[in-house]
């Protein structure tokens, strides 16, 4: 409600006061004034949200209402929708090409996130106490995630290319390198690889938490003759687990969406549709929506786009469940 | 012995920190080194080219409307920077400093607009761009940002609600309207973080792949994204990786700079947020 000043004092044995009391104590012109600044008060809240207002409805409601009505139904651009009921779905879970995108994606979840999550642990916790140097190292680990994720494709593809500087290199130790972008069992460690270099947000979320560790747990627990394992184990990952539930979730998260990298990566081994070449190995699933997009199945596509946020919904729904299981809380009642 | 023991884990932490910087680093050493490799080379796989080749960079706006992406991308990103920060300033403003019936519950609405994946809202946002002939145009990129997005809303309500309330108060007694409250109080004492959401906005626009790729498709018309990412296709048929390097370096390079100039607002961005926008 727009903010109104509380209303005078009325003794109960005014005539009429079981009416709206300001009837009778204000005179009427006043009582105008102050309608008319109650309008005026909720025409400058509406004037200022208008942007949003206008925003969510064309660009965010609006397009919600028509992608998830397309898809229960065959529609391309320039014809109308033409109802199937629950086809697109019943054919997304007998499509080939969509398991094999699932696979990727969940690949790049289980082996992609633990060794990006435990690198950067490992640089964070080597930073946490205040020493000097730490400036230059932070920049440095840092820097590598604020390359566009198309350059940084790019800039992998040529690093690991057949003759490039990473062959190079394990020829100097008189070894193969393996070919990243012909072998399907390759590039997806590529892949990777390019996401493990791009570390630098997750260090600093993951250094802001382990900085408010206090000191006198470590101290307590170094008096108790706990070693530098241990006191990871039993102070270091306990303490910090809220912050790994955290970038767990949004990295499950944003690996569903991603697709630049494995685009430039496969659109350089082989040029054309989206396959997610080599032999679909980096077909993810956000590739895979967007050719059925670009090929005109906008039904599928939109089939695709909800079933996409149905596995964020239900990933984040059960993480929420399960907390209690692997975040410490200093104090069970309250978590 | 302790005194040894300790000796030993400052060099063992140094030593993981330098390997992995070391590590961190190579990539953009051998980005800078190959493209300035002379094209000859380039196609070989030598790992120190016997000459450095700085026609590399003029070849490479030979080869591709380059100055043209570049206008392109800076032109998008203006306009994204100026919609997000017309339309949120205010937005951001109504959501701390301005009391009203449903606020909470909006604002609750506005957030879980974030959880909505991309791929369900660009399908239908298509066809209404299409339906205005704005396809081939930067439009679709930039038109949306002057409709507030949730994240810059929060981000700046985050700033606006440091802001103490009896200074605005104070101008309101003044007879001061809500919109000069705004623009003369609000504005001038958030100034720092504005920059932040300009910044990442900036940021943004700049690496953005998505967009760019669908909705533009004449060569002239490009971002430097999509440029790059179409001259790596075109030049991993040719064995021209020192072009691709060269164009990554001038596509990269702004950015590092923004980054120098405004490290604590990166870095107090991140944490705070979780994302970097």
């Amino acid at each position: 409600m727009v903010q109104a000043a509380p209303p005078a004092p009325v003794p109960s044995s005014a005539p009429g006061a079981d009416r709206v009391r300001t009837d009778r104590t204000e005179p009427p012109e006043r009582l105008r004034e102050k309608r008319r600044a109650d309008r005026r008060r909720r025409l400058t809240v509406l004037a200022f949200l208008s942007p949003w207002i206008i925003g969510f409805l064309v660009f965010t409601l609006y397009p919600i209402v028509n992608s998830l009505y397309w898809s229960f139904t065959v529609k391309r651009y320039g014809t109308p929708a033409r109802w199937v009921g629950l086809a697109n779905y019943e054919l997304l879970f007998t499509n080939d090409d969509l398991l094999t995108s699932l696979g990727n994606t969940a690949y790049l979840a289980i082996f992609g996130m633990p060794v990006r999550i435990g690198i950067a642990l490992l640089a964070a916790s080597l930073l946490v106490r205040p020493r000097r140097g730490n400036g230059v190292y932070r920049v440095m680990f840092y820097v590598p995630s604020i390359v566009p994720a198309v350059a940084s494709g790019a800039l992998f593809f040529f690093l690991l290319k057949e003759g490039g500087p990473l062959s190079g290199l394990f020829n100097l130790f008189g070894a193969e390198a393996p070919l990243w972008f012909q072998d399907p069992r390759w590039a997806k460690p590529a892949l990777i690889m390019v996401g493990t270099w791009a570390l630098g947000d997750l260090m600093l979320i993951l250094l802001a938490g382990l900085v408010d560790i206090p000191t006198s747990l470590y101290e307590a627990a170094e008096l108790d003759g706990a070693g530098r394992w241990a006191r990871f184990r039993h102070v270091t990952l306990p303490m910090i687990s809220p912050v790994i539930f955290f970038v767990v979730l949004t990295g499950l998260i944003g690996v569903l969406q991603s697709f630049d990298q494995a685009y430039v990566f496969s659109q350089g081994a082989r040029e054309g549709r989206l396959t997610g070449e080599p032999g679909g190995s980096l077909l993810t699933y956000a590739m895979l929506q967007l050719r059925l997009f670009q090929d005109g199945r906008i039904g599928f596509a939109s089939a695709m786009a909800w079933v996409m946020f149905l596995i964020t919904f239900v990933i984040t729904m059960i993480m929420l469940a399960t907390r209690r299981r692997w975040v410490h809380t200093a104090n069970e009642e309250w978590a | 012995m302790s005194r040894s023991r300790r000796l030993l884990g400052v060099v063992g932490r140094h030593s993981v920190l330098i390997g992995l910087a070391v590590i961190f680093a190579l990539p953009f050493f051998f980005m800078l080194l190959q493209s300035v490799t002379p094209i000859a080379e380039a196609k070989t796989s030598v790992l120190w080219p016997s000459s450095f080749d700085l026609g590399n960079y003029a070849e490479v706006f030979d080869r591709v409307p380059l100055a043209r992406y570049i206008r392109n991308t800076l032109l998008v990103c203006a306009l994204v920077v100026t919609g997000t920060i017309v339309s949120c300033v205010p937005v951001a403003y109504a959501f701390s400093h301005l009391r009203w019936r449903g606020r909470g519950v909006v604002f609750v609405l506005v957030l879980s607009t974030m959880m909505l994946p991309f791929q369900v809202l660009f399908v239908s946002q298509y066809e209404i761009f299409s339906n205005l002939g704005w396809l081939n145009t930067i439009l679709p990129l930039v038109v949306p940002s002057f409709f507030a997005d949730a994240f810059s809303i929060f981000l700046l309500r985050q700033f606006f609600l440091t802001l103490p309330a009896e200074t605005l108060d104070a101008a309101r007694a003044d007879g001061a309207s809500e919109f000069q409250v705004l623009t003369r109080i609000v504005v001038p004492m958030a100034k720092p973080g504005i920059m932040a959401v300009a910044i990442f906005q900036f940021l943004f626009a700049w690496s953005d792949f998505f967009g760019p790729n669908i909705y533009l498709s004449d060569e002239e018309n490009l971002t430097l994204a999509v440029g790059l990412v179409r001259l790596n296709t075109a030049a991993a048929r040719l064995g021209e990786s020192n072009l691709t390097m060269a164009a990554s370096v001038i596509f990269v390079m702004p950015l590092i700079v923004v980054f120098f100039f405004a490290q604590k607002v990166f870095i107090e961005g991140v944490t705070l947020t979780g994302t970097k926008g």
